[in-house]
C-alpha cells in the first residue's frame, strides 16, 4: 500500500516536471511565432491552435502536481475555526467531494475522448489534428487526480497527514 | 420554481461547498455539474468534457501562464531588493520617505510581476524590518506593504484584467491602459496617507543618513531593464502590433534570460523553482478557470443569469445606486473567492446591467479591479495578510489588519473618485487608442 502510494506520488510530480515542460516549450513556439510573423513577415499555421492545446494539456495533466503540493485554492475559513475532530470531518467531507468531481470527469472525460477517437474528429483550425490527441489530456488527468485524491484520503485518515495540512490546533 | 429562486438556492448551496474547504475550482465544478444533472438530466453530462475543454481553448488565455512565468522570473531574482534599495536611496531625505520608497517599489514591482502574494513577499521582505529598524510603528509598515502588493492586479499587465477583457469581449489593451492612471492615483492616495501618518506621529526623520549620488546611480542598471520589458510589453499591446499572448511569451522569454544574466541566475534547481511556482500558480488559476466557465454555463442554461439581469433592471433604482449595490456585493465575494472566480462568474451576468444603465464596460473593470484588491487585505481569505504575518511573525494579525484599514479607505476613495471622474480611467485609452 505504502509503495502504491509513493507510485503516485511520484507519477503526480512527474506530470508536475511535463507540465512545466510543456509550458516552457509553450513560451518558445510563442517566440517563434512572433519572429516568424513580424521579423520574418511570415504566416503562421500550426503555433497559435499548438501552444494553446499544451497549456490545456499542461493544466489536465499537472493539476494532479498542484493537489500534492496544496496549490489548489479553497476557503479555508471553517477549517482554520472548528475543532480538530471537526475539522478532520470536514477534510474527509472535502476529499470525497473533489474525488467525486474527478471521477465524474474521468469517466465522461473516458467517452469524450472515444467518441473522438472511433469518429477520427480533426480540429477545425488551419492546422488539422486528430482532436483525440488533445482529448487525452482530460481522462489522463483526471484519473491521477482520482488516484491522487485516494492517497490524499488514505493519508488523511491514516493521520499520516494532518487535515488541510493544518499541524497545529485551532488558534 | 422560479430562475430567480433558483439562484438564490445556486447561491446558498455553492457557499455551503466553499466553505467545506475544497479547492474553489472543484467546488465550482461540483456545483455547476451537481445543477446540470438535477435539472437538465444525467445525460448533459456527456457534455460537460467538451465544456471544460473549450472554455480553456482560447489563445488569449494562453496569456496568462506566461505573464506568471514573468513575474515568477523576477520575483526569485534580487529585482526586487534592487527596486527598493534604488528608492530608497533616493528618497531618504523626504521624512517618511522609506514609506514612500517601499510603496513605490512595491507598485514598480507589481508592474513586473502582476501577482499580489509576490509582490509583498519581495517587497516586505526587506521593507518591513528596514521600516521598523528606522522607528516606523509596526502597523503603518504591515499595512503599507499589504495594500501595495494589491496594486499587482491593476497596474499593467494584470491577469485579473485579461480575464475580465476574456469574459466580457472587451479590448485588453484598453484594459491595461485604463489601469494605468487609476493605479498611480492609487499608489498616490497610499503615500499621502502615509506621509500625513509619519508627520503626526513624528515618524521618519532619518536624516544620520547620506547616501552619494554613486550609490543612488548604483541599483538602476540592473533594474531599468526589467522595467523596459514591461514597457515593451505594454506598447505592443496597445500598438495592435502584438496579441496579449505573444506580447506575455516575450516578455517572459526576455526577463528569464535577463534574470539568468544579471542576477546570475544559472543555477538549474534555482531555475526549477521559476517553473515549479509558475506551473503551479498558472495551472490553479487555469483550473478556476474552466470550472467557473461551466458553472457560467449552467447559470445561463437555468436562465439564472438572464433572470437576474433582468429582476435588477426591472429594480428601477438610480445608475449609482444599482453600482453601490453591486460593489458591495462584489467586495463581499471578494472577501471569499479569488478575483478569477469572481470576474468569470459575475460578467456574464454584471455587464448587461452595466451597459443598460450607461456604464462603459472598460470603466467598470477598473472599479471591479480595485474592489477586487481590497478583497486581497480583508479577511478571512486575505492572502497579503497571511503573506505579511509569514514574513513578520512577531507582528500580531490584528496589528496588520488595523494598519492595512486606512489603506483599504484609500481604495475606496479611489472608488468613489473613479466613479465621480471616469476620466481617470478612460481618459488614457481614448487618447490613445481612441474613443471608441
Amino acid at each position: 500500500m505504502a509503495a502504491l502510494a509513493r507510485l503516485i506520488r511520484f507519477l503526480s510530480r512527474a506530470f508536475g516536471v511535463m507540465a512545466a515542460a510543456m509550458i516552457v516549450i509553450a513560451v518558445a513556439i510563442v517566440c517563434h511565432m512572433v519572429f516568424v510573423r513580424y521579423v520574418l513577415g511570415g504566416s503562421t499555421v500550426w503555433q497559435t491552435p499548438l501552444v494553446t492545446y499544451l497549456l490545456i494539456a499542461a493544466t489536465f495533466l499537472g493539476s494532479p502536481y498542484v493537489l500534492l503540493v496544496r496549490g489548489h485554492v479553497n476557503v479555508d475559513l471553517l477549517p482554520i475555526y472548528v475543532r480538530p475532530r471537526a475539522r478532520m470531518a470536514l477534510a474527509v467531507i472535502a476529499n470525497l467531494m473533489s474525488l467525486a468531481f474527478c471521477l465524474v470527469l474521468l469517466w465522461y472525460g473516458i467517452g469524450f475522448w472515444h467518441e473522438a477517437w472511433a469518429g477520427a474528429w480533426m480540429s477545425s483550425s488551419i492546422w488539422r489534428i486528430p482532436l483525440w490527441i488533445p482529448y487525452l489530456s482530460m481522462p489522463v488527468g483526471f484519473g491521477l487526480m482520482v488516484l491522487q485524491y485516494l492517497v490524499d484520503i488514505h493519508d488523511l485518515v491514516s493521520g499520516r497527514e494532518p487535515p488541510f495540512g493544518m499541524r497545529e490546533s485551532a488558534p | 420554481m422560479s430562475p430567480l429562486q433558483l439562484g438564490a438556492v445556486v447561491a446558498v448551496v455553492t457557499t455551503v461547498i466553499l466553505m467545506s474547504g475544497m479547492p474553489v475550482a472543484f467546488a465550482l465544478g461540483l456545483v455547476a455539474i451537481g445543477f446540470i444533472v438535477i435539472y437538465d438530466g444525467p445525460q448533459m453530462l456527456s457534455l460537460v468534457p467538451e465544456m471544460l475543454f473549450s472554455g480553456l481553448e482560447d489563445f488569449t488565455l494562453v496569456s496568462i501562464p506566461m505573464f506568471v512565468l514573468m513575474g515568477a522570473a523576477v520575483a526569485s531574482s534580487r529585482a526586487g531588493s534592487d527596486l527598493y534599495e534604488a528608492l530608497e536611496r533616493w528618497l531618504f531625505r523626504l521624512p517618511g520617505g522609506l514609506v514612500v520608497a517601499n510603496l513605490g517599489a512595491c507598485a514598480l514591482f507589481a508592474a513586473l510581476t502582476g501577482s499580489s502574494p509576490a509582490t509583498c513577499a519581495a517587497i516586505g521582505k526587506m521593507g518591513i524590518p528596514e521600516m521598523r529598524k528606522r522607528g516606523y510603528s509596526a502597523d503603518l509598515a504591515t499595512g503599507a506593504i499589504a495594500a501595495g502588493g494589491t496594486l499587482g492586479i491593476l497596474i499593467p499587465p494584470s491577469i485579473t484584467l485579461i480575464l475580465y477583457g476574456v469574459a466580457t469581449e472587451t479590448s485588453i489593451g484598453r484594459l491595461f491602459l485604463a489601469g494605468a492612471l487609476p493605479g498611480l492615483m492609487l499608489v498616490g492616495l497610499f503615500m499621502l496617507w502615509s506621509l500625513w501618518l509619519c508627520w503626526r506621529r513624528g515618524m521618519g526623520h532619518h536624516t544620520q543618513l547620506a547616501y552619494t549620488w554613486r550609490q543612488r546611480f548604483e541599483a538602476l542598471p540592473r533594474v531599468v531593464p526589467f522595467l523596459l520589458i514591461i514597457a515593451g510589453v505594454v506598447y505592443a499591446l496597445y500598438g495592435g502590433i502584438a496579441t496579449p499572448s505573444e506580447a506575455a511569451g516575450v516578455g517572459a522569454a526576455l526577463c528569464l534570460v535577463l534574470a539568468v544574466v544579471i542576477y546570475r541566475m544559472w543555477d538549474v534547481r534555482q531555475l526549477w523553482h521559476v517553473l515549479r511556482d509558475t506551473t503551479r500558480e498558472s495551472i490553479m488559476i487555469l483550473m478556476i478557470i474552466a470550472t467557473s466557465i461551466l458553472f457560467g454555463y449552467m447559470l445561463s442554461s437555468l436562465y439564472i443569469t438572464q433572470s437576474v439581469a433582468e429582476w435588477i433592471a426591472a429594480l428601477d433604482v438610480s445608475r449609482w445606486v444599482l453600482m453601490l449595490w453591486i460593489n458591495i456585493f462584489l467586495l463581499i465575494a471578494g472577501c471569499f473567492l479569488p478575483p478569477a472566480a469572481i470576474i468569470l462568474m459575475t460578467a456574464p451576468i454584471l455587464l448587461p446591467i452595466i451597459v443598460q444603465a450607461g456604464f462603459d464596460p472598460i470603466w467598470f473593470g477598473i472599479v471591479l479591479t480595485v474592489n477586487m484588491e481590497l478583497g486581497l487585505i480583508t479577511p478571512p481569505v486575505g492572502l497579503n495578510l497571511y503573506v505579511i504575518n509569514g514574513i513578520a511573525p512577531d507582528v500580531r494579525l490584528p496589528t496588520i489588519l488595523w494598519g492595512s484599514l486606512p489603506f483599504m479607505l484609500c481604495m475606496v476613495v479611489a472608488i468613489v473618485l473613479l466613479c465621480v471622474f471616469p476620466g481617470i480611467a478612460t481618459w488614457l485609452p481614448d487618447a490613445v487608442m481612441g474613443v471608441q
